[in-house]
């Protein structure tokens, strides 16, 4: 039996071999393998001159500054550096967040964390589409905001949002700096740190074929901004976070970012025929419904709701065919649907039963078909032995 | 999740899934769709012996997690044969143990028995 195909490259990508070529340089004895901090001797002056050349290739994909780079251990540590980073920093002017109710865990939970220390916060709701509105935004700052944390592409539905909107309103307001959230953006959209007007973004390697376990916070200069660190001991990446840099985490991260950003207009295409495709073979089972818009998502992303059955069944039933993610967050019965879908007004049972497809570089329409035909051949079973609609329930 | 060898076989083959029809037949309803879980259980009866109903064969229906299904699959797989009595084949909770089910879904477990319970019980009425 074949392994199933692998549609769920919005949790995570195969690292690209080309990347792992250019980070086992820097593991082993007869490679780059020192100690980037250690100063006076070849093997760590190699290193940082390595993770300075990640640097300035990190910075160079997404359009900011070398020194603007923070390096950390991925997407979630860097918005918690964001948050809390900021929230410490700038408590004396205030202690107001804005966020929206579709963000990612790692910004949510850091910001019930700043609520149970007192900190208020306000989250947004968003359209129909997932869209968040700027007027929306514009409405909720208050003096006291300090920090608006709202992502570029959302993880579940790619819904993109108008990010150089949200830092204009920023701006107007003169005293809450914009931290999005572009774990998701890397090689799906272009992705420009200082045209976008944010004054902190996250990023992360592994949605783009680079090494999980690494990632980086933006800080602009231009802004002037100022966080206080999380992490301590050793003073690295300016003393904002302390830890030896992974010299081949970086080095990973910026060959796989420099690929992701080259192959983006032409994957942008392929992908979107995929996407449509693969929906198209979807909404002909029945009782499929598209969450998001696709003018406003990424490619690389689809996701549906499906009626008359059960999600963690259905998820149970393609799981031997395709690699997908659900919108059931938790399968035990405690679990709650997907809170980002039913931000979006889709019912408790609807939004358990999504699916999440992450197309990515290896997807091909083989595999979208394949997709298809086991979704179908789930809905079908499943159906058949729950009733269909047809019977009271 | 990950789910036992017993669960997995029983939700990918679910034997025994559909209706039955006819005069000699006894339904038993329980759950709700909008919360997640409902089972029904179609029994035939044979005519009353003297140790009661007889079970002469069982269909589910499930809609629900997949711990659901194979459970009522497993149990109607079972029924026939047995007396239609308020009992499961096995208890509740020994049921949790061969499927390997998380103690958090008890519950759906629950609806099975009772949708058993409906079904028995109306048995024991004709």
């Amino acid at each position: 039996m074949s392994p199933p195909v692998y549609l769920d490259h919005a949790a995570t990508t195969p690292v690209d071999p080309r990347v792992a070529a250019a980070m086992a340089e820097c593991l082993t004895a007869d490679g780059v393998f020192g100690n980037p901090a250690s100063a006076g001797h070849v093997h760590g002056e190699a290193a940082f001159e390595r993770v300075e050349a990640a640097r300035a290739a990190v910075a160079a994909a997404v359009g900011a500054d070398p020194q603007e780079v923070v390096f950390t251990s991925g997407a979630t540590e860097a918005d918690n550096l964001a948050i809390f980073g900021v929230a410490e920093h700038a408590r004396p002017r205030g202690r107001h967040v804005v966020t929206a109710r579709t963000e990612h865990k790692a910004v949510l939970d850091p910001c019930r964390e700043l609520e149970r220390r007192g900190w208020q916060v306000t989250y947004l709701a968003p359209d129909e589409r997932g869209r968040v509105a700027p007027d929306r935004l514009a409405a909720a700052l208050r003096a006291d905001t300090v920090l608006v944390s709202l992502m570029h592409v959302n993880n579940e539905i790619g819904t993109v949002q108008d990010v150089a909107a949200f830092a204009a309103v920023c701006e107007r307001h003169g005293g809450a700096w914009l931290h999005v959230d572009a774990a998701q953006s890397v090689g799906k959209v272009a992705l420009d740190f200082h045209a976008s007007g944010a004054a902190l973004m996250s990023l992360s390697a592994h949605k783009s074929h680079g090494p999980k376990g690494v990632g980086a916070l933006l800080l602009s200069r231009r802004h002037g901004v100022r966080i206080e660190p999380r992490q301590f001991g050793g003073g690295q990446e300016r003393g904002l976070r302390s830890g030896t840099v992974a010299t081949h985490q970086v080095v990973g991260m910026a060959a796989a970012f420099a690929l992701a950003v080259a192959a983006r207009p032409a994957e942008a295409i392929r992908l979107a025929a995929l996407r449509e495709r693969l929906w198209r073979g979807l909404e002909a089972h029945g009782g499929a419904l598209r969450n998001g818009a696709p003018e406003d998502t990424v490619a690389a992303i689809l996701n549906v709701s499906f009626a008359d059955v059960e999600g963690e069944s259905l998820l149970a039933a393609v799981a031997p065919r395709i690699s997908v993610s659900t919108g059931s967050a938790c399968t035990s019965a405690s679990g709650e649907p997907s809170y980002v879908l039913r931000a979006l007004g889709r019912d408790e049972r609807l939004a358990e039963a999504s699916l999440r497809f992450g197309l990515g570089r290896s997807t091909s329409a083989e595999d979208v078909d394949e997709a298809i035909a086991a979704v179908g051949a789930a809905l079908s079973r499943l159906r058949r032995i729950g009733g269909g609609c047809a019977i009271a329930s | 999740m990950r789910y036992s060898e017993l669960t997995r076989q029983y939700f990918e083959r679910a034997p025994c899934a559909g209706t039955l029809a006819g005069p000699d037949v006894v339904s038993g309803v329980a759950g709700r769709r909008p919360l997640g879980t409902w089972v029904r259980f179609d029994l035939r009866i044979a005519p009353a012996a003297a140790r009661g109903p007889q079970i002469l064969e069982a269909r589910f229906l499930a809609f629900g997690c997949p711990h659901t299904i194979a459970v009522a699959a497993w149990v109607a797989e079972q029924a026939a044969g047995r007396p239609a009595s308020a009992e499961l084949p096995q208890p509740v909770d020994a049921l949790r143990r061969s499927f390997e089910v998380p103690v958090e879904k008890l519950g759906r477990l629950l609806v099975v028995e009772d949708a058993w319970r409906a079904a028995t019980a109306a048995a024991a009425k004709k």
